[in-house]
């Protein structure tokens, strides 16, 4: 049986000194060499090992949401952002160059541009709502009739949506009587805007049994 | 270190991520080939190789007693044994590999380098030949090894790939490195294959082994090894290594130490997984 002199198998954690040196190129610039534990994080990840993704996450994800948060302003939406930066690094590794940067600088400049993608698109969506507001005919005054009819419905609506669980009636609340985006409602719950999604449906398919489904569209 | 701000958010992160793209899952991805198109490629490189031989190289010590013109001998060998194990000769099931082919090898002695080549190659051409229409999933039993013809197809895509690397650095030339869709068959066909050769050299205790293979035609693997007829838990060790120095480890031309894997957890047992991969060769 062979044996292994285990002075040549290198223990794998993360927590050794990576090795980072310079040396001389042959036209008198320096060229980087980059330590090695990044170069294997991303092979391993290439490899399928998403134990690997598990490491980079524990160990870089703080830095990965800080950097988001700087940017977008608030907790939920910068964790959106983690989740994007990891999940591309895990389904494109090959995006990472090791001669370009480590891979601690490389996440948190994805977590800053994805950030400021979400801020752009948020003040893209945001403007589109302002011309849209200036842009409806204003409305007529109601008949009397049709404000006695209005409060019965509304009366109804109310009472259908009190008896709705807690988590459900807040993000509907916040949806139809509070005018908030899904985005918006997931931020101000503290909840993903998928969850937030999912929240209203739900209560959507609750309401829609007692009440006229027409009167739940969104406009 | 430093701690997510919510703990959910890893969960999260990597529920999502396992989504996306399940775990074990190699990138860059590489074209599925069959067992057969990994051995005429194998063949391919290794009659590239052939051309490439002055008539100094064919005569130069390459392996045992073996110049390279008596390798090609024993490769013509091999293949006369698997044909004969296609047809159920019960003679080559247990034959030693290196014994067997040992009258091929002694009878280029003489010859010239280009009948030596006709004969493998014409070798082969019946070797590709009995397997056209074979069911690849039929048991054949050759040199000690009983194996579905897709993986003794791989083996031996396997063994021209060392042959043509001993070929290489006997006369001086760089190593080759398999094609990609060749090499992921190789790899999988040595994690596969791994139990068997652990057990040999004496790991008989349960291990759960976590192999990642980097580059590309790598993958990551969890095996069970050992006895788990009895043990509930088994200890584990987690290995990362290059998958072309794990290839070269498996042919026995590199030892454990030189492999320059990466450990975790029970590394106590790394050595013995390594020594039975090591002992898959079959030379």
């Amino acid at each position: 049986m062979h044996t292994t002199a285990p002075r040549v198998l290198r223990r794998l954690d993360r927590r050794t000194p990576r090795r980072t040196l310079c040396r001389r190129g042959s036209r008198g610039g320096m060229v980087r060499a980059v330590g090695s534990d990044d170069s294997l994080l991303v092979a391993r990840l290439a490899a399928g090992d998403d134990r690997a993704l598990a490491e980079v996450l524990d160990e870089l994800g703080p830095a990965v949401h800080a950097s988001a948060r700087q940017i977008v302003g608030d907790t939920a939406t910068a964790q959106d952002v983690v989740q994007d930066v990891f999940l591309d690094l895990w389904c494109h590794p090959e995006r990472y160059d090791e001669t370009l940067a480590g891979l601690r600088t490389y996440l948190t400049l994805c977590a800053r541009h994805r950030a400021l993608d979400v801020v752009r698109s948020e003040l893209r969506r945001a403007g589109r709502e302002a011309r849209h507001t200036r842009e409806l005919p204003q409305p007529r005054q109601p008949s009397p009739g049709e404000e006695v009819a209005a409060a019965d419905t509304a009366s109804a609506v109310r009472a259908a949506v009190r008896a709705l669980p807690p988590d459900q009636r807040q993000v509907v609340e916040l949806a139809y009587f509070g005018g908030l985006s899904y985005r918006d409602v997931a931020l101000r719950v503290g909840i993903a805007e998928g969850t937030a999604k999912s929240r209203v449906r739900l209560a959507l398919a609750k309401l829609g049994a007692v009440l006229d489904h027409e009167l739940l569209e969104p406009s | 270190m430093t701690i997510l701000p919510v703990p959910e958010l890893r969960d999260r992160v990597l529920t999502a991520a396992r989504r996306a793209r399940p775990p074990g899952r190699a990138l860059p991805r590489v074209p599925e080939i069959s067992a057969v198109e990994a051995f005429r490629r194998a063949v391919g490189a290794f009659v590239d190789l052939m051309t490439d031989l002055s008539p100094a190289d064919w005569r130069t010590p390459v392996l045992r007693d073996l110049d390279v013109q008596a390798l090609v001998g024993h490769l013509t060998g091999v293949e006369g044994d698997l044909q004969l194990a296609l047809a159920g000769d019960a003679a080559v099931a247990k034959a030693d590999h290196v014994a067997s082919t040992q009258p091929a090898a002694a009878r280029q002695a003489g010859r010239s380098p280009e009948l030596t080549s006709v004969e493998w190659l014409a070798a082969v051409d019946a070797t590709l030949a009995a397997v056209r229409d074979a069911d690849p999933d039929v048991v054949v039993l050759l040199h000690g090894m009983r194996l579905p013809l897709r993986c003794l197809l791989v083996v031996r895509a396997f063994e021209l790939w060392t042959h043509e690397n001993d070929v290489r650095q006997a006369t001086g030339r760089p190593a080759s490195v398999p094609q990609p869709a060749v090499l992921r068959l190789m790899t999988c066909l040595a994690v596969r294959l791994l139990p068997h050769g652990v057990s040999g050299v004496g790991g008989a205790g349960p291990l759960d082994l976590h192999l990642v293979l980097t580059g590309t035609g790598g993958g990551t693997w969890d095996v069970a090894l050992g006895d788990r007829s009895t043990a509930t838990v088994a200890p584990e060790v987690a290995i990362v290594a290059d998958a072309v120095l794990f290839c070269r480890l498996v042919a026995n031309r590199i030892d454990p130490e030189d492999l320059g894997a990466h450990l975790s957890g029970a590394t106590e047992h790394a050595g013995v997984v390594l020594a039975g991969a090591a002992a898959l060769a079959l030379d």
